[in-house]
């Protein structure tokens, strides 16, 4: 299920340690995941992180997979359930990747588990923009694309 | 609409998982419209394995099929597939800015 992911890359020009304080501690995971309110962070597998990225009130209960600071952080959250515990059959994975470049920090997070989640109507995300991705997207881009010249 | 689709997302990206069906929805695409026999032969797959993965498909509504004569003639449909890259667009618009956010605060002189 390689193609079954969203992974996306980002250079920041501060070290992994700041970059890590960001992504981990209480009183920033809420001002770049949620409405700036400092969120509920239990740092440790099985730990439980409640998160606020969507409309204000809604949370979201993600559990911690694994912490290797200031390297790697994953948990898994069920973005399509708001309150309710992530587990292995209503979440995806959300890895975290911190790679020190001289005095800057390449931050990757790869979101994956998309085949295995139910996504139940009406919970779509809400962004009204599009960008460009890779894995799935190529695969059914290509796809697309393809199919719709045979068609023609 | 997205919300059709997401209703069997699951099931669609399990459908598109399995590289065969990848592949045989490019070969049926190239065709416009095909049977499983003529499939069979241009796919490193039984002709029972094929009818076995255009049903998967066509139970996610990627492909649909009239019957005539004595077998099936499939059609590969492509909206579920642009719903679908679609929402995977959305997902990662999300990321993209919430890695802005992060970006922003990490570079933002300490407070």
């Amino acid at each position: 299920m390689e193609q079954d992911r969203v992974e996306r890359t980002v250079h920041i020009a501060a070290t992994t340690e700041r970059v890590w304080d960001i992504l981990t501690k209480t009183e920033h995971i809420g001002r770049w995941f949620g409405p700036g309110t400092p969120a509920t962070v239990d740092l440790r597998p099985e730990g439980v992180m409640v998160i606020e990225p969507g409309p204000p009130g809604e949370k979201y209960l993600a559990r911690i997979v694994k912490v290797d600071p200031p390297h790697y952080f994953s948990y898994r959250w069920a973005s399509a359930f708001p309150d309710v515990l992530a587990d292995e059959t209503n979440s995806t994975l959300v890895e975290f990747q911190l790679a020190a470049e001289g005095a800057t920090t390449r931050l990757t997070v790869c979101e994956s588990g998309f085949a295995t989640l139910k996504i139940p109507v009406g919970r779509e995300v809400f962004a009204s923009y599009e960008s460009h991705s890779q894995g799935w997207i190529e695969v059914i881009r290509n796809l697309a694309n393809y199919v719709e010249q045979g068609a023609s | 609409m997205t919300t059709a689709l997401l209703d069997h997302a699951d099931e669609l990206f399990a459908a598109l998982a399995e590289p065969n069906r990848r592949l045989l929805l490019e070969h049926l695409g190239s065709y416009g419209v095909a049977t499983a026999t003529t499939l069979a032969a241009e796919l490193p797959v039984t002709r029972q394995a094929v009818t076995q993965h255009l049903a998967v498909l066509e139970s996610v509504n990627l492909v649909s099929s009239a019957r005539a004569g004595r077998e099936r003639r499939y059609t590969v449909h492509v909206e579920p597939l642009t719903a679908a890259a679609k929402w995977m667009n959305q997902v990662a618009a999300l990321w993209d800015s919430r890695l802005a956010a992060i970006k922003a605060l990490a570079e933002a002189p300490p407070d």
